[in-house]
């Protein structure tokens, strides 16, 4: 599988403050890519490197099989979309209007702008001026703006974070929507639900190193007791080993017909974050 | 480097719609109109007095405003998105000043006719003026750049505005004080220079100094410019 994005030993320095330190990992083409860690941690910096808005001060950044740095050409800026902290948009103008720059600028057709608003739940809304909208509002036509061009890598930094749960799962279909056309998509967040429905893989960053990576399934099975959890009818919740003890142990609960519910004790990717780095992901 | 004029157009027009509806431009603009009003109830008005508001238009339509708009990009954060895009820098910096460009001309253009400014010869201050408002355009876009709001922005310009607008009256005191003989090689001076010698029949002869002064303050302006610009497409 073609790798679009390749980090080998990257690190990235400001002053005597150490951003990131001796990351690697590469991105598959079509793979949806989770880096997840708290507020400080790197993520963004990360994903200034990857659009070639910030230099890497040791080690090597390749994105469509170039370093970042050439990634100011216009042919390489039309295969890549962005959503940033400093994304920004033209408060006088009309959501419409500042979609239609973006239309004219990657050479689109206007009607890309309707699909892009029912995208992200603003189909009707196109007529408003960008100073009266929400918070929750603004980060929806900026992904929109992201998603303008269809590009074959989205960098989307904490997409859902001003978004309301129904929003944020109108945009969820969005990203899936483009996944099944190809699009690799290169996410950072610290909500973890986002993370395991999205992600095929993700990547633990922690004061600038990455500390774990893999799929969210594996990590949760690398991480889990193996424990299973009954309630009972009495209302007491037990829990069993997952071995032959375990089972013989549920049988007679069940035989009994004392069972409410059963299920296994996998961490989730926000449990396996605490367990390995001590602190929260906030 | 490619260059689209579509993609530039696009970033004009944005600008179009955007300043129409921006107060502090529009009131901006009046400045000018007022100052040209006031003037042409004078019996005899100076090649100074008309070069006044000729340079004051340069510096409250010209500079300001290429400065405020590029100030308001860069605080909410939309030039980023500019750089980010397929748009280039020509395509950018080129979109981004002919809705200044255009404002320019049409306010000199009233203010001319406001004042009944009739040159000698036309041809050579209108090339004068051209060649001004594009060394204005640089310095905004420049002082623009290394602004981090419009707030900041117009601070910053008002020594500038003192020098360049009111840059009529430092030749009242350059007898004065020798020291400031330099400040004759200002572009708003030369502009002036070159509206005296043009009245007074001199040829190209003499008056391509001026043209090649103010020029040269456009290229060392646009080169600074271009470079500060390059590096603000970069976080470092």
């Amino acid at each position: 599988m073609e790798n679009v994005i390749e980090l080998k030993s990257l690190a990235k320095v400001f002053g005597n403050q150490t951003a990131l330190e001796d990351v690697n990992f590469h991105v598959e083409k079509g793979e949806t890519f989770g880096l997840l860690g708290p507020s400080g941690s790197g993520k963004t910096t990360t994903i200034k490197i990857l659009t070639g808005q910030l230099t890497p001060t040791a080690g090597e950044a390749h994105v469509f099989n170039v370093p970042t740095s050439a990634l100011n050409k216009g042919k390489y800026r039309k295969r890549f979309g962005v959503l940033t902290d400093n994304s920004g948009l033209y408060q006088r103008l009309s959501i419409h209007d500042n979609l239609k720059l973006y239309c004219k600028l990657y050479d689109l057709p206007l009607k890309r702008i309707t699909e892009v608003l029912d995208m992200v739940n603003l189909a009707n809304e196109g007529k408003k001026n960008v100073a009266k909208l929400s918070k929750g509002m603004i980060q929806r036509v900026i992904l929109a703006r992201a998603f303008l061009h269809e590009p074959e890598l989205l960098f989307l930094d904490e997409p859902t974070s001003a978004l309301d749960p129904t929003n944020a799962m109108h945009v969820y279909d969005g990203l899936r929507a483009l996944k099944e056309k190809g699009t690799t998509i290169f996410l950072t967040t610290h909500n973890m639900s986002e993370a395991e429905l999205l992600c095929d893989r993700v990547a633990f960053l922690h004061k600038g190193e990455i500390q774990l990576l893999d799929q969210p399934k594996t990590l949760r099975q690398q991480f889990s007791d193996a424990s299973i959890c009954l309630e009972l009818k009495d209302g007491r919740e037990i829990m069993l080993s997952g071995d032959a003890t375990g089972a013989q142990k549920i049988y007679e609960y069940m035989a009994a017909g004392q069972v409410v519910s059963i299920h296994s004790n996998e961490p989730t990717l926000g449990d396996i974050f605490v367990k390995i780095t001590g602190r929260e992901l906030v | 480097m490619n260059f689209s004029m579509r993609r530039m157009n696009a970033i004009f027009q944005k600008d179009l719609k955007d300043l129409s509806k921006n107060m502090y431009v529009s009131t901006t603009l009046i400045l000018p109109f007022i100052l040209a009003i006031f003037y042409r109830k004078m019996d005899i008005i100076s090649i100074e007095t008309h070069f006044l508001i000729i340079n004051l238009t340069f510096v409250a339509v010209t500079f300001f405003i290429q400065s405020a708009m590029i100030a308001e990009e860069k605080e909410k954060n939309t030039l980023r998105g500019l750089m980010l895009s397929p748009a280039t820098l020509p395509e950018i910096l080129g979109g981004k000043s002919l809705v200044s460009f255009l404002l320019t001309l049409v306010t000199l253009f009233l203010c001319v006719k406001i004042l009944g400014y009739e040159p000698a010869q036309p041809t050579w201050i209108v090339l004068g003026m051209i060649i001004s408002a594009l060394f204005y355009l640089a310095l905004g876009t420049l002082l623009g750049l290394l602004s981090r709001s419009v707030i900041e922005a117009s601070v910053i310009m008002l020594p500038a505005m003192f020098i360049f607008g009111f840059g009529s009256f430092l030749e009242l005191i350059i007898d004065k004080y020798p020291v400031l003989t330099f400040t004759t090689y200002l572009p708003n001076l030369q502009l002036i220079d070159l509206a005296n010698k043009v009245e007074s029949g001199a040829g190209i002869g003499s008056i391509w100094i001026h043209l090649a002064i103010i020029f040269a303050w456009f290229v060392v302006a646009a080169v600074i410019t271009v470079i500060v610009f390059k590096k603000r497409e970069m976080d470092d």
